[in-house]
This record gives structure tokens, sequence and C-alpha cells, in this order.
């Protein structure tokens, strides 16, 4: 009755909002939900026969479960995820709540969703999930999470609520050492990357987020690293080493600014993939996906074909045509995927055109000193053109003067936009970097002159 | 060439929240004046020979990371000490900062002895002061990031680096913000600090010059860059 009677309710404020032009509802459901009925979303959960996966960790959240949702779609799944942006418990909460009849039965055979860090302990609790998959921990938007260390504590406390089987980055120490609180041992699955060219030495300016033993505290050893922290490692002192990964990345065959082609090692078979999306960070996010797909039964035959026909997720790496100019679009949140960004796409270009929008609102994280553990030196020489906009264009443009990158303020994004389809010579591609909320503002800005969707959120 | 050398305090353990940027800061601001600048990076358990040094920085970390730090730092507290009574100029922030007065009780109760330089101790609670803050110091307004849950008081001899305009600053009665001993600053400013307040990195700067070569004044430098972010991060949550 209460639950009838929640769902009624919640259903009827989505749909005002819808009307009244807010979007739709987004996160409302999901909040009306939390003070009506708090077991709605375990109830809801129970109702998906194959049950709940969660997939949680820093960068790479939207495009692993844009992946997982293919392959598990390509084995005869009907899928049931959030959308990017919703991912805390009251997003979660709203996808069940919109996608289930007033009797509170769900048009979906199983639940997928990515699930904030900060909120994995909440969300992991009430959904019960039979899968959690943890990409990487970075540092991002400390302000809000407090510290990387807390924060992998408080993931441990999610999974420990729950009997789930765990895909967990082998080459992340922090996220390896979360082995400890599942259930039993034989649920703990492993990816990692054994072959790829290491990071070469020099560009080696970021700062290490987390490079010490989980056990014992001393300085880990890393015989490779790829990026970050991301690597092969071994405490000092024998507490801690990289354990041995089931589902394994042995050699990249090729990539390009657009394509991946890369051979994994599934218990020791090999087999060779295609993934439409470039750099080293979409290489682990497949990987987690084919570990996941793995170990849920979906043939290779069919995770090959997912992996290879999945588009971006919205805002990772996305290009849109405006005359005949292209704009590429890569959304930077943090230290590390920005300097991926600029590795990947803008470092060995002669002088690229780039739009860089930096927020500072509440879901880019109010503190913007991360822009100084980005090492913009690296990009000096390619000499850039670079345009500044957002709320925190003056922090942009003095972190470039230090970087000795000069770059033109223009606090407005859509004059910013005008400037940079100015400047992008006629046939060529220019690069917009935005941080969250400024993705989704550009975005509107952009369907507005394109094809292009405007996501709402 | 006229050359100075930073010390920079634990680079790998305590490098959170873009403090990099302060050391970038010197740098370029010496280099932009025909000076060079060579960073020297003082690591656990590592020899280190303080006699060459001119500036010595200090930034924050996990609590991992003071945790770590906090003995091998001990152990050069007295080298420290003499330094800061000397007049070296020195900036360290948060976590450092922390260490750098008596000592700091964690919210587990772990006791942390510091180094003495500031007469301050430092409790952990369980809330976080976190947003932009503005203070009004003796190098002028200067603006910053804090986002720390340590509840530092000072002493009564001990003086303030200035006074809080907005935000919290040492604690959460939020009257006064970070230390001053000599020219020995503590601070819980993130942003980073340097690039957004020029005038307390060219003071800095101006300090070592001025000690090791009499240097007693610096080209200007056009900051209106780090000015127009300071006056946009001052009117930020």
């Amino acid at each position: 009755m209460r639950q009838t009677l929640t769902l009624a309710i919640t259903k009827i404020a989505a749909g005002t909002s819808r009307m009244l032009g807010r979007g739709g509802g987004g996160a409302l459901p999901g909040l009306i939900a939390e003070k009506l009925d708090p077991t709605l979303g375990t109830n809801l959960a129970a109702q998906l026969p194959h049950g709940v996966i969660l997939i949680t960790g820093t960068n790479g959240k939207t495009t692993t479960t844009k992946l997982i949702a293919a392959e598990l779609e390509a084995h005869g799944e009907k899928v049931l995820t959030n959308r990017s942006g919703s991912n805390l418990r009251r997003g979660v909460v709203s996808s069940l709540i919109d996608a289930s009849n007033m009797g509170g039965e769900i048009d979906a055979t199983i639940g997928l969703f990515e699930v904030d860090e900060a909120w994995l302990r909440i969300v992991a609790a009430e959904l019960q999930p039979r899968r959690i998959v943890v990409l990487n921990l970075f540092r991002d938007q400390l302000d809000r999470y407090g510290e990387l260390d807390t924060l992998a504590k408080l993931i441990g406390e999610g999974i420990a609520a729950t009997q789930a089987e765990l895909y967990l980055n082998a080459d992340d120490p922090l996220v390896a050492s979360l082995a400890k609180y599942a259930a039993r041992p034989e649920l703990v699955n492993y990816f990692g990357v054994e072959g790829l060219p290491a990071q070469t030495a020099g560009h080696q300016v970021s700062p290490i987020d987390s490079d010490h033993c989980p056990i014992c505290s001393a300085e880990l050893n890393f015989s490779r690293v790829f990026y970050g922290h991301i690597g092969h490692y071994r405490c000092p002192r024998g507490d801690f080493s990289r354990p041995q990964p089931e589902v394994s990345l042995t050699h990249v065959n090729e990539t390009s600014a657009e394509t991946s082609k890369f051979t994994v090692a599934i218990s020791g078979k090999r087999q060779d993939f295609e993934l439409g999306l470039p750099g080293t960070y979409n290489l682990y996010n497949a990987l987690a996906a084919i570990s996941l797909g793995y170990g849920y039964g979906v043939s290779v035959a069919n995770l090959e074909q997912a992996i290879r026909t999945t588009d971006a997720a919205f805002g990772r790496v996305e290009s849109v045509a405006i005359g005949n100019k292209t704009l590429l679009l890569l959304l930077i949140k943090n230290p590390t995927g920005f300097t991926q960004v600029i590795e990947t796409f803008l470092a060995a270009k002669t002088r690229p055109n780039i739009l860089m929008i930096i927020n500072d609102n509440l879901a880019d994280g109010r503190d913007v000193s991360w822009l100084w553990d980005v090492p913009l030196e690296i990009l000096a020489a390619s000499r850039p053109q670079v345009i500044c906009s957002g709320i925190r264009a003056t922090d942009m443009a003095l972190r470039l003067k230090y970087a000795e990158i000069d770059s033109l303020c223009v606090e407005d994004p859509s004059s910013g936009l005008n400037r940079l389809l100015d400047a992008i010579p006629d046939g060529e591609t220019g690069y917009i970097l935005p941080t969250y909320t400024a993705m989704v503002a550009i975005r509107r800005e952009l369907s507005l002159r394109t094809s292009m969707p405007e996501v709402k959120i | 060439m006229k050359s100075i050398v930073i010390a920079h305090l634990y680079p790998r353990e305590m490098n959170i929240y873009g403090d990099l940027g302060n050391i970038i800061t010197l740098r370029k601001r010496l280099e932009w004046r025909g000076y060079a600048a060579e960073v020297r990076a003082v690591e656990v358990g590592k020899p280190f020979d303080f006699s060459e040094v001119d500036i010595v920085f200090g930034g924050g970390g996990q609590d991992s990371g003071q945790l770590l730090v906090g003995a091998d730092l001990a152990e050069r507290g007295e080298e420290l000490r003499r330094l800061a009574a000397e007049g070296v100029p020195m900036l360290v922030i948060c976590g450092l900062y922390q260490l750098f007065g008596r000592a700091f009780m964690t919210l587990e109760g772990q006791n942390i002895p510091g180094i003495d330089v500031f007469r301050t101790t430092t409790t952990g609670s369980p809330t976080r002061m976190i947003g932009n803050i503005v203070i009004e110091s003796s190098f002028g307004r200067l603006v910053g990031f804090e986002n720390h849950s340590g509840q530092t008081r000072l002493e009564p001899e001990q003086s303030p680096l200035g006074k809080v305009k907005r935000g919290f600053g040492n604690n959460s009665a939020g009257k006064f913000e970070g230390a001053v001993s000599n020219n020995a600053i503590g601070c819980y400013l993130h942003g980073p600090v340097l690039p957004k307040n020029p005038e307390l990195a060219d003071a800095m700067i101006l300090t070592a010059l001025n000690r090791k070569y009499g240097v007693t004044e610096l080209a200007s430098l056009d900051d209106s860059a780090e000015l127009a972010a300071a006056e946009v991060a001052a009117r930020r949550p």
C-alpha cells in the first residue's frame, strides 16, 4: 500500500516536472521516495530477476556502464541503467521508479547502475548487487569526499554489506586492496594490463595519487607505470603486491585518435578486440567491461561485438560538425583525466585550437586547485591557441600563464565557442575541454546550432 | 646566474590540492626576473643538506601521508627550527602547517608531535571546513580555498597570518587564519595560495634574494592575470 502510494506520488512529481520543462524529473522521484518510503529502492531492485550490477570508480563509470549494457543486451538481457549524472542514491532509485509500473513491476531483467564512489556504501547496502565493478580511485573533487584512503574504506564497507562478486582493477593498488572486503575470497576477479608501452619518463610530472602500501604504508615499488598510479607494483616489505589478473590486456596492436585494437587474454585464451575510443584510460574501461561480461557468461563473440560497436558515452570524446569544421568534446574533471586528454589528443598537434571551460559548481567540485596538478607544461611545445571560459576562466588562464601558454579569457562559454569557431581553419578540428556542468551547458549551446541532442540532467 | 634553492618537503606524500602550484609560482617568478631556481626534494628516510637552502616549502597530504612524514620530520625538527629562527622564508600549508606546530592530535586520538616552529596545537574534528576563504594580512588581502578538519589553536604569543574576512581559518571560530614566526608562514590556504597572491610569493622571493645576495628590490611583473583570478575566487562560495 505504502509502496503504491509512493510510486504514484513520485511518478506524478516526475510528470509535473517534465511538463514544467524542468527535465525528466532527474533525481526528484528518488528524492521524494527517500522521504516517503525508504525501502522502495530495495523492494524494486528485488523485482529484477537477474539482480543488480554496480559500477564505481573515479574515471570511466559512464563509458564502462555503456559497454557492459551492450554486452548484456547482446546476451539477451533487458537492461535497466541510470543516466550519467544521476549516479547518487536518489538518481539510481529514480531510474527504478521510472521503469516500474504502479504495481512495482519492472520491465527489465537486470539493473546496471553507475554509482558515485562516495555513495556506493549506501547504494550497495540498499540494492544488494550481485556484482560490483571498481575501476580506479583518483583524486577527484576532494572537497566533497575528503581523502582517498577514507573513500576506499567507505567503498569497502559497501562491499562488505553484500555477497557480491567483485571485479577489481589489479593495476590500481587501492582498488586491488578492496578484495579484503569480499564476503568470500573466491568472489574476487581481477583485470589488468600486462603489455602496454609504459609511460615515458618525463611525462611523470603528475603527482602519484596512491603509491603507498595499503597494509603497511611503505612506499610501493613500481616496475611499470601506465598512467597516474596505475601499473605494476610491489610493497618493499612484501606485505602487498599486484594480484595476477584472470582477464588481462597482453598487447596493443594499433591506436589512433579514433580507435584502439588490442589483444586480451581471458583465462589464458587470446582474443582480439577493437574499441571505438582512444586513450589508455578507455582500454581499462573496455577491460573492466570484458572482465564483467566474461564473469557473467557472455560469449566471447558477443563481447567482441559489443566492444566494437559501442559509441562514446556522454561527453567522453564526442565529435560534432559545424559547417566544414569539427569540434571534439572532451570532458575534464580531475588531473588524471585532463592529463590523459592532453596526451591522447593535443600534445602531438601543431597549434591546436582549444576552448577550456572551467566551472566550480558543486558537481564540478568547488575547489579548482586541481588545475595545478595537471602538467600543462607538456602542451606548451605544440603552441596551442587557447580560449578560457566558464566561471573560473581566470584560474585556467593563470595556470596556463605559469606553463608559458598564452590564452584569451572569454567568460561566457557561448562567446568562447564563437571565438573558437572563428579560429579553427576550414576543414579542421577544434577541441572543447569542459568540466562537468560546463559540458552540460555547452551541449545545450551546440544543440541549438547542430543536430547534437541536448542532454537533460 | 643568481640562483635560489627551494627545499620541497615530502613531495610524494604531501602534495594534495595542487600545492605543487606554489613551487611552480616561486620558480617562474624567479625565472621571469632573470634568477634561477633549483628545487630539491626532502624525502622520508633520505639524508638532506639544508645548509644551502634559501626557501622551504611543504604542502598538505592525506592522514596516512602525515603519519608517514611525522616521524621523519621530527628528526629534522632542530635544523628547521634553527633555519626559521635565522629568518629563512618558509611556507607550509595544511598538513605540514599542523606538523610545524607543537602537536597534532588525530580524530582517533593519535598524538603526532610537531616540530615547534609555530606555537600552535591542532586537534582533529569530525567536521570539515571547506570553501573559498579571504583574509586580511600584512601582505594585503589573501584568497585561497580551505579544506581541513583540523582545528588549530594559537598560543597567545603566536601571531596569526591574518584576520578572516570570509570562511573559517584556523578553527571553526572563524576569527584568524594561519601563523607567522619570523619569515616562516603556516596556513590552510590551498588554491594554491601563491599563484593568486603574488605579493606573498614576491615577499618570500625578495627575502630569500636579500639574505643570499643583498637584493633589495624586485623588478615588477604584470600581475593582471593573477589579480583577475583572485578577484573571481574571492566572490565564489
